[in-house]
């Protein structure tokens, strides 16, 4: 039996998705879009004892574009760090791309590193470097030639609107351009997935839209992106998926949702 | 690619050797401090081994006295049986004549020449050990051997053999303790000066390792910058030694006349040889033990 690609999104996206199912779509490559993310039963506990994140299913299909919500303390930049793999799960199994990540070897990292683009609420720019170096730097740790690295760095700035300020030092730059500094430097490695933890925290409302914007586009060429945020507007505006998580828990897993579900809202109006 | 990776390493160690030049000189100085003194232990050391080298080949000759009347024919298939010991590197026969014309030709024992009547003296088989081991085994040999002078048999000082013996053993451990202890501290500096280089590049390190770059490139520029510090440090160390090593041994054979020390040109290649190696892998390790925990992804 062979599902269709959308049979097994929607299915896994309603109801969260049996383990029989995710084992089906890891292993089975043909699918139009595969599942290139997928959490299994995963557990955190760090090892102050803190449990972040307890029995988390997820599936994310090639091109998808998540958002996770939830309240401060839930979980989403355990998730994330998860997803990076900054830390390893305490039970359950991480596949991306078919890569069972808490069993990757140390020494397969780095080429795992290169398939992900990472873009943080405090953009992690080297302040000493200009920002063509900045973004010229995540292609220089690859061992890529230097008219390779001046091309893809040109291109990758001038996708971001940042052509001319090449030679700028990030303490010049307002917050917003550094912002599209550090996504310049997520996509200059032409990454599959971009991974995003708060990348609109530090900005105001505009310039929040605006960077938003690029995500758009850069999941519209192809890219797999899931970001956990706290906008609220942006996520009700754009009505993406949209996965709650509360308690280190999956609480809400909706194809085009709102930053609160219904019931919460009812309960806010209550109060 | 290596070439790439190594010429960002280079650059970027060469940056942060100079970004922290205080702690770099710091660094610097204090092993050259100490392969100083490794290499005046080396130099001691050597020195040591050339003066003991010297006793060895006299305490490595073992004369045998031969009892008066011992039937040449017995001498003579006693020193074939020595000369052929696998030990055993010459045997000499000096017959009581020639033994005569020693003794007296000798300048201490002038007025006992005088005295003497007759000829006394026993003929003797003077045998060249290889190994200063193998004397005291040599000496059993000859004591066994039934023409031997059964009141005088050899001029073996078994005792003095092994005091020389345990002296150059003890003397070779403390050198190699001192070294150890050198290496050590050395190494810790090291270790201390790249984990300050480290602490201003925890940020960069950070976002090398979220950008996918591996252990090695992360960990290069340091291990290169403490390779630097090493082969510095042992440049600086090698003139200060070079310049003072002649004057130090004549210096020293003016005041101690009986110890045979000298000068050897020779050894100052090898002892160059063996900072700037021990310089550069102390660095190295050194480094690539500082900067472990950071890099590790
Ligand atoms: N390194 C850590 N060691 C111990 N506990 C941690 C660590 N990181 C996070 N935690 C704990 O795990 C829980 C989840 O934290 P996490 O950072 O994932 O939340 P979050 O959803 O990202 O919150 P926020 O919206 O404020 O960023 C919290 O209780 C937090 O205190
Ligand atoms: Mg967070």
């Amino acid at each position: 039996m062979r599902y269709t690609a959308r049979d097994l999104a929607t299915r896994a996206l309603r109801r969260g998705p049996s383990q029989q199912e995710t084992h089906l779509m890891v292993l089975t490559p043909d699918f139009d879009t595969r599942p290139v993310i997928s959490f299994q039963h995963v557990w955190k506990t760090y090892p102050t004892g803190t449990e972040a994140l307890r029995d988390v299913n997820l599936v994310v299909p090639e091109g998808d574009f998540v958002f996770l919500v939830g309240p401060s303390g839930a979980g989403k930049s355990t998730l994330v760090r998860l997803l990076i793999r900054e830390e390893k799960p305490t039970k359950g199994k991480i596949f991306v791309d078919g890569i069972e990540l808490g069993r990757m070897k140390r020494r397969q990292l780095p080429k795992y590193r290169r398939k992900v683009g990472l873009v943080f609420q405090d953009f992690k720019l080297l302040p000493n470097l200009t920002v063509y170096e900045n973004v010229a730097f995540a292609l220089r740790v690859h061992g890529e030639a230097e008219h390779t690295i001046h091309s893809r760095a040109a291109e990758a700035l001038d996708t971001v609107g940042l052509a001319g300020k090449e030679n700028s030092l990030p303490a010049n730059l307002s917050g917003g351009e550094q912002q599209r500094v550090a996504i310049a430097r997520a996509l200059v490695h032409a990454p599959r997935f971009i991974i995003a933890d708060e990348p609109t925290g530090n900005l105001d409302p505009a310039t929040a839209w605006e960077i938003m914007q690029l995500f758009l586009r850069i999941n519209a060429r192809g890219a797999t992106v899931v970001m956990a945020t706290h906008n609220r507007e942006i996520v009700d505006l754009l009505r993406r998926r949209v996965v709650a998580i509360d308690a280190g828990q999956v609480a809400r897993d909706d194809r085009s949702g709102r930053y609160h579900d219904d019931l919460s809202k009812s309960q806010i109006r209550a109060q | 690619m290596i070439y790439r990776n190594l010429r960002f390493a280079l650059n970027s160690a060469w940056q942060s050797f100079w970004r922290n030049l205080a702690v770099s000189m710091a660094a610097v100085l204090s092993i050259t401090l100490i392969l100083i003194l490794a290499g005046i232990n080396l130099l001691v050391g050597h020195a040591f081994s050339q003066v003991l080298d010297g006793f060895r080949a006299k305490v490595s000759e073992i004369s045998i006295n031969v009892a008066d009347g011992t039937p040449l024919q017995s001498v003579y298939d006693f020193q074939q049986q020595l000369s052929t010991d696998p030990r055993v590197s010459g045997v000499r026969f000096i017959t009581k004549d020639e033994a005569l014309v020693q003794f007296k030709a000798d300048p201490n024992n002038l007025v006992l020449a005088q005295q003497i009547e007759g000829n006394p003296l026993d003929a003797k088989l003077e045998v060249r050990v290889t190994r200063l081991d193998d004397v005291a085994a040599i000496d059993t040999l000859a004591r066994r051997w039934p023409g031997v002078d059964p009141t005088n048999p050899t001029n073996y000082q078994g005792d003095f053999v092994n005091r020389m013996l345990e002296l150059s053993s003890w003397l070779g451990v403390a050198g190699v303790g001192l070294l150890a202890i050198l290496v050590v501290v050395s190494i810790v500096i090291v270790m201390n000066t790249i984990r300050t280089a480290v602490y201003h590049r925890r940020k960069e390190i950070e976002v090398m390792k979220l950008v996918g770059a591996t252990e090695w490139f992360v960990r290069g520029p340091f291990v290169i910058e403490g390779v630097m510090t090493g082969l510095i440090a042992a440049a600086f160390a090698l003139a200060l030694l070079v310049i003072a090593y002649e004057p130090a041994v004549d210096r020293f054979r003016s005041d101690v006349a009986f110890i045979p020390l000298s000068y050897d040109p020779a050894f100052v290649a090898s002892l160059a040889r063996d900072l700037l190696v021990g310089g550069a892998l102390l660095g190295a390790l050194g480094s690539y033990i500082g900067v472990r925990r950071y890099v590790r992804l």
